[in-house]
């Protein structure tokens, strides 16, 4: 069975309402690498929110596993664009703010069990700074500190501590310039291999799309007034070698303004 | 000098810099002196502008001695228990106490703007109320306040808190409704729950922010304050203001002026630092 269902969903916005999503259907299984991609004001983002559960299908459901969640939850992990990490927190605390605050409620914190727990999520986290590519002497910065690619480490960092099923990637690297881009992709592709989880990622690069995912959705408008659907579905063979791209770019290319 | 001497892409320089900020206050001090001066040349007895000498006079018998309402209170020994019993003392001792006070009533304020712009019903029932609160003019409702809860202090301090807290709620609420959703999605997805992202999320970042809003308003505070001292007091320094108007002891009027203005400065750049020091990671002004 699939791990995400998306069962016809359709979704409007305003006043008069104009959809943006009309009946998208989609499986996806557990631990493939989807990419949505669309461009501006396809929707796509719209889409992984309903998978996170910030927004609600007007018609059709949602069912990870088997069931619907209403709310974000940590079965979810999720990286945006920016706004990712906590401005008030170091690296280290940003990354351990997880597992402690899931473990441990509002006064839980006065209690020497959790100065123990911490010290081990700790520890924890400096392995996963490394693994980030980070430097030891970064873990005690504060965001504002950092380079936006180093933030969006760190927020992948964040994200994975938790061991999510799924991960939400909403234009994470769409702020980054082509170098870093590059060095995120090989490092999101890397973790992804590591640990197997879900990873749904939300970009309107079709060169990005086609070397980070298994597989490409192509979203796409059928009209001016109309909403998205489903407009090419597409495997990627993995690994995808560097001569194949040009060829696969094209045929995504078509796809996308066939359909717009 | 080829920038133009007023124009906008002037480069002044350290001595322009640093003498040019001081020159108003000097333009002051020796206006006041000069006016002074030619007063009390004209009659010696002048009492609307005090010689320096004599607000020196004026403002030593204030530390030093009692109130006058206080004098039969017994002598005074050794130089500590003149200045604790001293009429500056008492006055700054009263405002301050009415002061602080105020200013912890603020911090329900702050707590009640958060859930507003976090939970939607809280936000839903308070919200109109608190915006049609904020456009009574409060020194209007003083009068009301006199009489439904007395003279005493209770009706001061009620004053500046109808008269500050719908700002520091409305201003509280609009920063956490500034604070970037993504934050609050992200930190779901991490496993906290409402009252965590309420508590370690949100208001640690509005924090800072709530901090310099609340040092925007305490001129406000002040005022208030004032304002209600004036009226109804037996203490505290605008009363001594006040008082001292009937007799009209500017000798004392504009040091104590002076003073306050002297504390307000303190007490807003020591909220300064302790902002700075509190959240090292906040970076706009």
């Amino acid at each position: 069975m699939a791990l995400i269902r998306v069962e016809d969903v359709f979704v409007a916005y305003g006043t008069p309402s104009r959809a943006v999503l009309a009946g998208i259907n989609l499986e996806i299984e557990e631990g493939s690498f989807v990419c949505v991609l669309g461009q501006t004001g396809c929707g796509k983002s719209t889409l992984l929110r309903l998978v996170l559960g910030c927004e609600q299908a007007m018609r059709g459901r949602i069912l990870i596993d088997g069931m619907e969640h209403p709310q974000p939850d940590p079965s979810r992990g999720y990286v945006p664009q920016k706004y990712s990490l906590f401005p008030d927190k170091s690296v280290l605390d940003n990354i351990t703010f997880g597992p402690e605050v899931s473990e441990f409620g509002l006064f839980g914190r006065m209690t020497p069990a959790f100065f123990r727990r911490r010290r081990q999520l700790r520890e924890v986290a400096r392995e996963f700074i490394q693994r980030i590519g980070l430097r030891e002497s970064d873990a005690a910065k504060y965001p504002h500190q950092l380079s936006g690619g180093m933030q969006q480490r760190v927020a992948i960092a964040q994200a994975l501590i938790m061991r999510p099923r799924i991960l939400l990637m909403d234009e994470a690297f769409s702020a980054l310039d082509s170098g870093t881009r590059r060095e995120m992709q090989g490092l999101v592709r890397t973790l992804w291999a590591e640990t197997g989880t879900t990873v749904l990622f939300v970009t309107h690069n079709i060169d990005e799309a086609l070397r980070l995912g298994t597989r490409v959705v192509v979203l796409a408008k059928e009209g001016p007034d109309a909403g998205s659907r489903v407009a090419m579905d597409l495997t990627v063979p993995d690994p995808c070698r560097e001569e194949e791209i040009p060829e696969l770019m094209r045929r995504l290319e078509d796809g996308v303004l066939q359909a717009g | 000098m080829s920038a133009g001497f007023f124009l906008i892409h002037a480069k002044p320089n350290r001595f322009w810099s640093a003498g040019l900020s001081w020159v108003l206050f000097v333009m002051s001090i020796g206006a006041y002196l000069w006016v002074s001066d030619a007063r009390h040349r004209d009659n010696a007895e002048d009492r609307v502008t005090p010689t320096v000498a004599q607000m020196g006079a004026g403002m030593l018998k204030a530390v030093m001695e009692p109130a006058e309402e206080d004098e039969a209170a017994g002598e005074a020994h050794g130089w500590y228990d003149r200045v604790s019993r001293s009429m500056l003392w008492k006055d700054t001792r009263a405002t301050a106490r009415r002061f602080f006070f105020s200013l912890a009533l603020l911090i329900p304020a702050v707590i009640l703007g958060l859930h507003m712009g976090l939970f939607p019903f809280v936000g839903e029932f308070f919200l109109r109320f608190v915006l049609f609160f904020d456009k009574i003019v409060a020194l209007s409702l003083l009068p009301i306040l006199f009489i439904a809860f007395g003279i005493d202090e209770l009706s001061k301090i009620m004053l500046i808190v109808i008269g500050v807290t719908p700002t520091i709620i409305l201003d509280s609420f609009n920063l956490t409704k500034g604070v970037p959703p993504e934050q609050v999605v992200k930190a779901f997805t991490l496993g906290a729950g409402d009252f965590d992202v309420a508590y370690r999320v949100v208001l640690k970042q509005i924090a800072p922010r709530v901090l310099n809003s609340v040092r925007l308003n305490l001129k406000a505070v002040m005022l208030f304050l004032f304002a209600g001292e004036m009226i109804a007091s037996t203490d505290g320094l605008a009363y001594r203001i006040a008082l001292l108007r009937r007799h009209m002891g500017m000798d004392v009027i504009i040091p104590y002026v002076l003073w306050v203005a002297l504390l307000l400065f303190l007490v807003d750049w020591g909220m300064r630092v302790l902002n700075r020091r509190l959240h090292p990671w906040f970076t706009e002004a």
